[in-house]
C-alpha cells in the first residue's frame, strides 16, 4: 500500500468528497439540492463553533452576528462594488474574520460566561445596528443574488443545483483549509489552551493572542457560512440572523460532537432534517390548530434534550461506548 | 489506538452521510399543473404560527381555512375542493424561504396565498423561484410597496394598502383637521417605521418629535417616560402611533397612569389600532373613546355590514372558539378573493390563466373593503385607500365627523383624491358565483 | 427636571426586575456552573400558574405565592431529574460549557410549547393589585405609581431576605460552601446535591416573583420574558456572576445606563447599550465589577 502523509490523505479525502457530492448533485431533485445546500452551509457554521469551543475552549452565543457581518459584506460587494459572487464570498470570509479579530482583541481576556455574555449582547444589538446604516437596507435588507448558473451548463441546470455546487465547493475548500490548520502547530496549541490554559501559558504560549486568532478564524468561517445562507435565501436582513440561529449552531455542535470537525456534515443534516421530520410527523398526526402549530417546536426541543442526555460527546462516541459496553 | 478509534468513528460518520444522501435521492413527480386534480386545488400559505408575530397574525390561516371549508361544503370551485397547506415560518426570513420552497417543491401547491411580512416574503419569493416557476403569489399581507414591482415580482398580487399610502393619507388628514398643532410620531424602528416616516415626508407633514424604538424595547416604564416627554409639547399635540397593537396599548396605559390621555389627539395606524385587542389588553374604554384610526375595512364590530355579518356567521360555524376581529375579517376576505379568482380563471384552470383572470376581472371582485381593488394588466396592487374613523368607548370605529369619506392615493408622490367607489354587494350567503 | 426624575424612576423600576432575573441566574450559576436559559420559560410558566390562581382565587397575593411555590418546585424538579443526569455523563472539557446551554435551551423550547398547548398564543393581561395611577408630585403626575413602588419594595425585600439566608443561616453556609468548593463541602458533611437543588429552587421562586411583578405592566405570552432573560444575564455578567450583591448592582447599573442613554440620546441605544456596557466593564475588570479575581472560573 502506498504511504501517504496525513495531509495528503486529508486532501485526497476532500477531493473524493467533492466528487461524491458532484455525483449526488446530479441524481437528486431540486428540493434535495436546496436542502443539501443548507446542510453544507450549516456544516460550515457548526464547524466554526467547534473550532472555537472544541478546539480553543471559548463559548460564543452570538455567532449569528458574525454570520451577519459576512453576509452584509458579501451582499455589498455584489451590489455596490459589482464583484463576482465568488469574490464576494471570499470578502465575506475576510471581513468577518477581521471583525472577529477586532472583537477578539476587545474580549481576549474573557472566557466562559463572560465571552458568552458579550457575544449574546452583540447578537441582540444586531438589528438595531443594521438599521442605523441606510446602505444596509434596514429591515427589508439587501439583495444577495449570485445570478443564474452559467449558460454553458445547459438549460436544465437549475438554480438549486447551482446553489448546491457553490455551497458544497465553498464549504469543502474552507473545511480543508481549517482541517490543515487544526492539525498544524496552531491546532495543537489551541488544544493545549483548551485543556489547561495556565499550563499552556507557563510553557511559554501567548494564550491571549492564540485565543484571539482562534476567534478570528472561527468568525471567518461563520462569515462565509453567513454569505452562503443569504445566497440561499437570496437576500440579507437583520431578522435572518436571530438569536435562535446561534443557538441552533450550538445544538448542531453538540450533536456533531464538539471535539472533532469530522462530523459537521451530520450536524448540518440534523439541523435541516429534524424540523422537516417534525413537520411531516405533525401533518400525519393532525389535531387542533394550536396543537399542530406547537408540536414541531416541542419535538425539536425534545430531540435536542435527548441528544444532550444520551450523546453529549457526539454520536461517534456514543456508538463507540455501545461497542465497549455491550 | 487513538488513531484507530478515530478511524472507526470516521467510518461511522461517513456511513451516516452516505445514508443521508440515499434518503435524498427520491425525486418528486412533476405534473403539468402542480397541485391540481379534478377533485382538488392545493394552495399554500407560509405565515407565523408560533413566536411573537403569531400573537397578532396567527389567526389568518385559520380564518382562511374556515372560509375554504365553507366553500367546500357548498360545492367547492367548479366541483374542486380547496385544500390549504399551512407552514409555519415564525416570521423569520430563512424559514420563510425554506417553507415556501417546501410548499412549491414538496407539497406541490398550485398557488401561494396570503404570505405575511416583507423581509420574509421578499426572500421567499426569490428563493422559491416563484417568478421562473410562474407560481401565482396571491394577496400578500404586507404594507410594503415594493411588491407592486412587476419586473421583480411578476406573479405577486398585493392586497393591503401600503404603509406609505397610509402615512400620506394621515398626513393630509392631520393638516386639514388639526392645523397648527404639533405632531409627534412614535414608530417601530423597522420597515414599518421607515416606510411610514418616508410616507409622512411625502405627505409633507412636519413632525416635531420623532421616536423610533426597537422591537422589544417598550415596557410600562419606558412608555411612561415617552408620554411624559411628549407632554412637554404645548397645546394639544397630535400623536401618531405607528407600531403594533401591544405597544399602542402600553402607551395608552402609560397615558392613563399619568392622567394625560386627554392631553393629546391620538391617531393609531391600521396595524396597531385594533380596538378589540386594545380593550383585551386592559386599556380603559374612556381612553379609546375618541382615538382616530385609519382603516380600509368596515369595522369588524359593525354587524349591520353585510360582509361582516356573513363572515361572522361562517366564523362561528367553521372556526369555532375564535373570536371575530379585524384579522379574521382580513383572512376571510383574502380567502373570498381567492375563491373568486379561481372561479374567474374558469373550469380549465392554469397558473397563467389564474394570473390573467385577476388582471382582467380582479377589480370587480366582491370584497369587504370600502376602497377599490386596482388589479389590471398593468397593476398588481390591491387596495389603495383609507377612510379615517374615530373609536367610541365600545371600540366601534365610526367615520370621523359623522360622514364616511374615502380617499385613494399611491405609494409615491401621487395626489390624494376622494373616492367615488361603490363596493360590490356581498354575494348571496357569502358564496361567490362570478365567472 | 421632570425628565431627570422620570429617567431615574424608569431606571429603578426596570432595574428591579432585571435584578430579580439576574439573581435567579446567579443562584443557578453559583451552585451548578450553568447559565440557565430555561429561566425565562420557568418564570413565564410560573407566572401563568400564578395568573390562573389569581383569576380563580381573586387575590393577586395568593397568585404570587402560587407562582413562587410552583417556580421553586419546577426548579428543583429540573435540577433533580434533568440536569443531574446530564452531568453524570459529562465531567470535563469544553462540552461542559456548551452542553448545559443547549440543554437549557431545549428545556426553554419545551416549556414554551407546553404553554402554547395549554394557554394558546394570545396575550393575557394580569391586573395590578394596587393602583397604577402615578403619584402626584408638585402638582404633576409622575411616572411612578403605587404599583411601581410595590415592585421596587418587593424586589428589595426579597434581596434582603436572600442575603440574610446566605449570611446568617446554616443553609446559607451550606449553599456558599457548595458553590465555592463542592469537594471540601462534601467532605465536611454537607449534602452538596441537595444544596444544588435548593439553589435551583430558590432561583425558580425568584423567577416566579419576577414574572408576577413584571407581567402586570406588560402582557403574559410564551415569549414574554425572553428579552428580560438577555438583560438579566448581561446584568449578572457585569456583576461578576458570583455574588448576589453583584447581580443586583449589575442590574441597577444596566437599568440606569439604558434609561439615561435611551432618554437622553436615542431609543435605538436600547440593545447596543448592553453590549457597550459589557465591553467597557469587562475591559476594566474582566471578571465583572464585583468579583474577586480568584473566584473567576471558566
Amino acid at each position: 500500500m502506498l504511504t501517504l502523509t496525513p495531509s495528503k490523505k486529508r486532501t485526497l479525502f476532500f477531493v473524493a468528497m467533492g466528487w461524491a457530492l458532484l455525483l449526488i448533485g446530479d441524481r437528486i431533485g431540486e428540493l434535495r439540492q436546496y436542502q443539501g445546500s443548507f446542510v453544507a452551509m450549516y456544516a460550515l457554521a457548526i464547524g466554526s463553533i467547534i473550532l472555537l469551543t472544541g478546539y480553543s475552549g471559548q463559548l460564543s452565543l452570538g455567532h449569528s452576528a458574525l454570520m451577519a457581518v459576512g453576509a452584509y459584506a458579501g451582499a455589498l460587494s455584489i451590489n455596490n462594488l459589482h464583484l463576482h459572487p465568488v469574490i464576494a464570498l471570499v470578502i465575506a470570509t475576510f471581513v468577518a474574520g477581521l471583525f472577529g479579530l477586532l472583537l477578539g482583541f476587545g474580549v481576549a481576556r474573557l472566557s466562559g460566561p463572560y465571552l458568552a455574555g458579550t457575544t449574546l449582547a452583540l447578537a441582540v444589538s444586531l438589528p438595531t445596528l443594521a438599521n442605523q446604516f441606510p446602505i444596509l437596507g434596514g429591515e427589508q435588507g439587501v439583495v444577495f443574488d449570485v445570478g443564474l448558473p452559467p449558460a454553458r451548463f445547459g438549460e436544465n441546470f437549475s438554480q438549486y443545483k447551482w446553489f448546491f455546487w457553490i455551497s458544497c465547493l465553498a464549504v469543502l475548500v474552507m473545511l480543508w483549509l481549517i482541517s490543515n490548520v487544526v492539525s498544524s502547530r496552531y491546532g495543537r496549541t489551541f488544544r493545549a489552551i483548551r485543556d489547561n490554559e495556565t499550563a499552556a501559558a507557563l510553557s511559554g504560549l501567548n494564550t491571549g493572542r492564540l485565543k484571539v486568532l482562534a476567534f478570528s478564524i472561527s468568525s471567518g468561517m461563520a462569515g462565509l457560512a453567513g454569505g452562503l445562507l443569504v445566497m440561499l435565501i437570496s437576500g440579507v436582513s437583520p431578522s435572518a440572523f436571530p438569536l435562535s440561529l446561534s443557538f441552533s449552531l450550538l445544538t448542531g455542535a453538540v450533536v456533531t460532537g464538539v471535539y472533532s470537525l469530522k462530523g459537521v456534515m451530520l450536524g448540518g443534516l440534523v439541523l435541516v432534517a429534524i424540523p422537516e421530520i417534525a413537520d411531516s410527523l405533525v401533518t400525519r398526526i393532525g389535531g387542533s390548530e394550536g396543537f399542530t402549530a406547537t408540536l414541531p417546536g416541542f419535538l425539536v426541543s425534545a430531540l435536542l434534550i435527548l441528544a444532550v442526555i444520551f450523546a453529549p460527546n457526539g454520536p461517534g462516541k456514543l456508538l463507540h461506548s455501545f461497542k465497549k459496553h455491550g | 489506538m487513538i488513531r484507530n478509534t478515530r478511524m472507526k468513528r470516521f467510518s461511522v460518520v461517513s456511513a451516516v452521510v452516505a445514508l443521508g444522501a440515499m434518503v435524498f435521492t427520491a425525486l418528486p413527480a412533476q405534473a403539468a399543473e402542480p397541485g391540481l386534480t379534478s377533485k382538488e386545488i392545493k394552495l399554500g400559505i407560509s405565515t407565523p404560527l408560533t413566536g411573537t408575530a403569531a400573537l397578532s397574525y396567527g389567526k389568518v390561516p385559520g380564518a382562511m381555512k374556515a372560509y375554504f371549508d365553507f366553500i367546500n361544503a357548498n360545492g367547492g370551485v367548479y366541483g374542486r375542493k380547496i385544500k390549504l397547506v399551512v407552514r409555519d415560518d415564525k416570521y423569520l426570513p430563512t424559514l420563510a424561504a425554506t417553507q415556501t420552497t417546501n410548499l412549491v417543491l414538496k407539497d406541490g401547491v398550485f398557488a401561494l396565498v396570503a404570505a405575511l411580512g416583507t423581509a420574509t416574503h421578499s426572500k421567499a419569493y426569490a428563493a422559491a423561484s416563484l417568478a421562473t416557476k410562474k407560481v401565482p403569489d396571491l394577496f400578500v399581507n404586507t404594507g410594503f410597496s415594493g411588491f407592486g414591482n412587476r419586473t421583480k415580482y411578476p406573479t405577486t398580487f398585493t392586497v393591503l394598502p401600503s404603509y406609505a399610502m397610509e402615512a400620506k393619507i394621515i398626513s393630509k388628514f392631520v393638516k386639514d383637521k388639526f392645523p397648527g398643532q404639533a405632531v409627534a410620531l412614535v414608530a417601530q424602528d423597522d420597515e414599518f417605521g421607515v416606510d411610514g416616516v418616508n410616507g409622512f415626508a411625502a405627505g409633507s407633514l412636519s413632525i416635531a418629535s420623532k421616536t423610533l424604538y426597537p422591537q422589544g424595547y417598550m415596557n410600562d416604564a419606558r412608555a411612561k417616560a415617552l408620554v411624559t416627554g411628549l407632554s412637554a409639547i404645548p397645546g394639544k399635540p397630535v400623536v401618531i402611533l405607528f407600531g403594533t397593537t401591544d405597544v399602542t396599548a402600553l402607551i395608552f396605559k402609560a397615558a392613563e397612569s399619568l392622567s394625560l390621555t386627554s392631553k393629546f389627539t391620538w391617531i393609531a395606524g391600521s396595524v396597531g389600532g385594533d380596538s378589540n385587542t386594545l380593550l383585551a389588553l386592559g386599556v380603559k374604554p374612556t381612553t379609546i373613546d375618541g382615538v382616530v384610526a385609519a382603516s380600509f375595512f368596515p369595522d369588524a364590530k359593525n354587524t349591520t355590514d353585510q360582509y361582516v355579518k356573513e363572515f361572522t356567521k361562517i366564523n362561528a360555524k367553521y372556526n369555532p372558539g375564535v373570536s371575530f376581529d379585524n384579522i379574521v375579517l382580513q383572512g376571510m376576505n383574502s380567502a373570498m378573493l381567492t375563491v373568486q379568482s379561481l372561479r374567474a380563471a374558469g373550469k380549465n384552470l392554469t397558473r397563467a390563466g389564474l394570473i390573467k383572470a385577476i388582471e382582467d376581472k380582479g377589480s370587480t371582485f366582491a370584497s369587504a373593503a370600502l376602497v377599490p381593488l386596482n388589479y389590471s394588466a398593468t397593476s398588481h396592487i390591491g387596495y389603495n385607500g383609507y377612510w379615517m374613523g374615530q373609536l367610541n368607548a365600545k371600540g366601534e370605529l365610526k367615520p370621523y365627523g359623522g360622514t364616511l369619506s374615502i380617499v385613494t392615493t399611491d405609494s409615491t408622490t401621487g395626489p390624494i383624491t376622494p373616492s367615488t367607489f361603490k363596493r360590490p354587494s356581498m354575494p348571496k350567503n357569502g358564496i361567490p358565483t362570478n365567472s | 427636571m421632570i425628565k431627570l426624575i422620570t429617567t431615574i424612576l424608569t431606571a429603578l423600576t426596570t432595574g428591579a426586575i432585571y435584578a430579580l432575573m439576574s439573581t435567579a441566574l446567579v443562584l443557578v450559576w453559583r451552585s451548578t456552573r450553568i447559565i440557565n436559559f430555561a429561566q425565562a420559560g420557568q418564570a413565564v410558566l410560573s407566572t401563568y400558574v400564578g395568573y390562573e390562581i389569581t383569576v380563580r382565587s381573586g387575590s393577586f397575593w395568593v397568585g404570587v405565592l402560587a407562582a413562587m411555590i410552583f417556580g421553586a418546585l419546577l426548579g428543583a424538579v429540573i435540577d433533580r431529574f434533568f440536569m443531574r443526569p446530564i452531568f453524570k455523563r459529562i465531567k470535563s472539557g469544553p462540552i461542559l460549557m456548551i452542553a448545559p446551554v443547549v440543554a437549557t435551551l431545549g428545556l426553554l423550547g419545551i416549556i414554551q410549547s407546553i404553554i402554547g398547548f395549554k394557554w394558546g398564543l394570545t396575550y393575557q393581561s394580569l391586573a395590578a393589585p394596587v393602583s397604577t395611577d402615578g403619584y402626584n408630585l408638585f402638582n404633576r403626575v409622575i411616572a411612578f405609581s403605587p404599583f411601581n413602588l410595590l415592585v421596587v419594595v418587593f424586589a428589595t425585600v426579597s434581596m434582603l431576605l436572600l442575603t440574610l439566608l446566605f449570611q446568617k443561616t446554616n443553609i446559607g453556609l451550606a449553599l456558599r460552601a457548595s458553590a465555592h468548593s463542592p469537594e471540601i463541602a462534601r467532605l465536611s458533611g454537607i449534602k452538596v446535591d441537595l444544596t444544588r437543588t435548593l439553589g435551583w429552587a430558590l432561583a425558580g421562586a425568584a423567577g416566579g416573583l419576577a414574572g408576577m411583578l413584571y407581567i402586570p405592566s406588560s402582557y403574559l405570552y410564551p415569549n414574554a420574558m425572553d428579552v428580560l432573560l438577555v438583560f438579566g444575564f448581561v446584568a449578572a455578567v457585569i456583576g461578576g456572576l458570583e455574588s448576589l450583591f453583584g447581580a443586583v448592582a449589575g442590574a441597577m447599573i444596566l437599568g440606569f445606563a439604558i434609561s439615561f442613554s435611551t432618554s437622553y440620546i436615542s431609543e435605538k441605544l436600547f440593545f447596543p447599550m448592553a453590549f457597550i456596557l459589557l465591553i467597557v466593564v469587562l475591559l476594566i475588570k474582566p471578571a465583572g465589577i464585583f468579583s474577586s479575581k480568584k473566584s473567576r472560573r471558566d
